[in-house]
């Protein structure tokens, strides 16, 4: 094995990218739990169905061409969010005075559905799309130019997730409604339409996430379960319902793995879920949670 | 965070307070069932009904942290695979490699597997017991990865991601009949221990636990170790489970410690009832039945059972022993729902 510095910066860039999917993932999810209190196993399986519409969408468009690419990726996500707009309408609602193990139960129905819905449409075939990028020369390695694009991507995303909290209108009444519904409720601001928005916005970035995704890896069955529990892993240990922590949370998720994957290629993921235990054990509400929700 | 007492809880825990009211005539009619199945069914079916009894008490054993503590661990099967590899490890020492073991030597492995499982839980529970509701669930299943993981990686030991194969019982327990008769046995002792701590003032602190963690605490009551006793509880006889699964199946794998197994006693418990003792051992024979049913014919188990789950989430949340008493109390003249509760009080602001 050789622990050159442009092994070591490939292998970084490789785990910030990765990174970047597991951000796009956790702050949906984070951002779901946090409003409504509900932990949406099925978060990555509605990633890995957008992400197969997406490349369906794209194949009808052409099929090449990074301008389609785009469009389709947009096209995706939209569906994809009033697909989750729908999804909270009809059954998810239905679970916010239900009793946690309920709540998972019902999600993880989903995943279970989703996933062989997906089977039944694509085939058990993977689905990649192939953009013909040249590799890009740097530091004495050949680097696939595309990572940059996947974690200008994240980075944009969380700042403007991060803005759209912080100092929009909507992001303003989301907050309040983490802190206090009765009371939003009360101030005239239709809670179900908040809720339902919130859970398209968590499905949207997830859908655009795996679209974007697509000319790296491809979509495969069977990935949305494994990425779930990472997905766990980062908003536990960056705490529930914080952006910025989900971030570092990601990131530090991200490269751990990649690193680890060098000296244990079997166990990476079991150095995660000991970070995971750690944090659990001395900090329970997450590195930059709050104990509010402990 | 506060949850309120829901009807849908209500009516959901309701059975684990009427000593058996529903569970005594259920189980009685099950356990003769049982004993009658190979004289009326198939060896494929008999196969079938020790998978069954096999995961039953690997749900009934997750109940006791669930239905009766009101915690949901997603690392149960960390116990129902350590069960298995405990018996398997020491089984393949014992064959050495000549593919036959002793009956004494066999049920020595067997044994070994449980108290590996309680092991594995007394180290788990003490840190798992800290928290509840959404970390404990976490907190459950990133143990059970970690294990998962150590045993899929540690190749010279466990056998890594192959498992281990050839777990032959000794001749007269190969054949489907006396290994299923022998499941049959440990599944209903140990039944019958679980029933017996259920019942117990033990039992009862667990109930309160659930309802009332402050309040059971201003009792006087050592709410963590009790916990934490319930979890090693319920990890040995999951590790119980585990012992009688390696030769069962004549093989183990680590696929037996992930998440996705400890979903199945999930499954089991909701689809039973979470709600009454009987109830998890009632989802498994509907779980393993419709498995070994549905896959007989389609590919797509995992569609098949979403919507069962679905719908029993969304229409039947007390599940098929919980609709089944609401029915029967229907007939009665609707007494049913209102008094029986005993145990509940205000929930607190946790």
């Amino acid at each position: 094995m050789s622990l050159e510095p442009n092994f070591l910066f490939t292998q970084l860039l490789a785990g910030l990218s990765r990174a970047m999917i597991l951000f796009l993932l956790s702050s949906g999810l984070s951002l779901i739990f946090g409003v409504m209190n509900i932990l949406n196993f099925a978060h990555a399986t509605f990633w890995l169905f957008g992400g197969y519409l997406t490349y369906s969408l794209f194949q009808a468009l052409g099929g090449e061409g990074i301008l389609m690419l785009v469009l389709a990726i947009i096209l995706g996500s939209a569906a994809m969010a009033v697909f989750g707009f729908v999804c909270e309408r009809l059954l998810i609602r239905r679970m916010y005075d239900r009793e946690l193990p309920e709540q998972l139960l019902l999600t993880f129905a989903l995943v279970l559905i989703f996933g062989d819905l997906i089977k039944i449409i694509w085939g058990v075939e993977d689905r990649a799309v192939f953009l013909g990028i040249e590799p890009l020369q740097m530091f004495d390695t050949f680097v696939n130019p595309y990572y940059f694009v996947i974690i200008t991507v994240g980075v944009a995303v969380a700042a403007g997730l991060w803005w759209f909290l912080q100092r929009s209108h909507y992001g303003k009444i989301v907050r309040a409604a983490v802190y206090n519904r009765d009371m939003v409720s009360a101030l005239g601001i239709r809670i179900p339409l908040i809720y339902a928005g919130v859970f398209a916005l968590g499905v949207g970035i997830a859908a655009f996430a795996a679209g974007v995704f697509l000319p790296l890896m491809p979509m495969a069955l069977g990935v949305d379960i494994s990425i779930i529990v990472e997905c766990f892993a980062v908003v536990v240990i960056g705490g529930f319902g914080s952006i910025l922590g989900t971030f570092v949370a990601s990131i530090l998720v991200g490269v751990v793995y990649a690193f680890s994957v060098l000296f244990w290629p079997d166990g990476a993921l079991a150095v995660v879920f000991l970070i995971v235990i750690l944090v659990l054990i001395w900090r329970p509400w997450g590195l930059f949670g709050t104990e509010m929700r402990f | 965070m506060s949850t309120s007492s829901t009807p849908s809880r209500q009516a959901r825990l309701s059975g684990l307070f009427r000593n058996g009211a529903l569970s005594t005539p259920v189980l009685a009619v099950l356990f003769v069932g049982f004993l009658l199945v190979p004289l009326v069914l198939g060896e494929f079916w008999i196969h079938v009904a020790n998978e069954i009894l096999i995961l039953g008490l690997f749900a009934l054993s997750f109940n006791l942290i669930y239905g009766y503590m009101g915690q949901i661990s997603f690392g149960h099967a960390a116990f129902f695979g350590l069960g298995a590899y405990g018996t398997a490890i020491l089984f393949r020492e014992f064959t050495g490699g000549t593919g036959e073991i002793g009956y004494f030597q066999f049920f020595a492995a067997l044994l070994t597997g449980v108290p590996v499982a309680a092991a594995g839980a007394v180290v788990v529970g003490y840190f798992c017991v800290r928290l509840t509701g959404i970390y404990f669930a976490i907190l459950s299943l990133a143990f059970g990865e970690l294990l998962f993981f150590i045993i899929f990686s540690w190749y010279g030991f466990t056998g890594g991601d192959d498992g281990i194969q050839r777990l032959l019982p000794p001749p007269f327990f190969r054949s489907e009949v006396p290994y299923y008769y022998l499941s049959l046995a440990v599944v209903a002792a140990s039944a019958a221990i679980i029933w017996r701590i259920t019942e117990s003032p033990f039992g009862y602190v667990l109930r309160a636990m659930r309802d009332n963690q402050q309040r059971t605490r201003f009792l006087g009551i050592n709410v963590r170790l009790y916990m934490w006793l319930n979890f090693v509880i319920a990890g040995t006889f999951a590790g119980v489970a585990g012992a009688l699964w390696g030769p069962y199946t004549r093989s183990v794998a680590p696929v037996l410690l992930g998440w996705q197994e400890s979903g199945i006693a999930v499954f089991m418990t909701l689809i039973g009832g979470s709600g009454f003792f009987a109830g998890p051992f009632v989802g498994s024979i509907v779980y393993t039945f419709i498995q070994a049913w549905v896959t007989g014919f389609t590919v797509y188990w995992p569609l098949t059972i979403g919507v069962i789950i679905l719908a029993i989430v969304l229409f039947a949340p007390g599940g098929l022993l919980g609709a089944l008493d609401a029915a029967i109390a229907r007939l009665r003249g609707g007494e049913s729902g209102s008094d029986l509760e005993a145990g509940s009080g205000p929930e607190p602001a946790e």
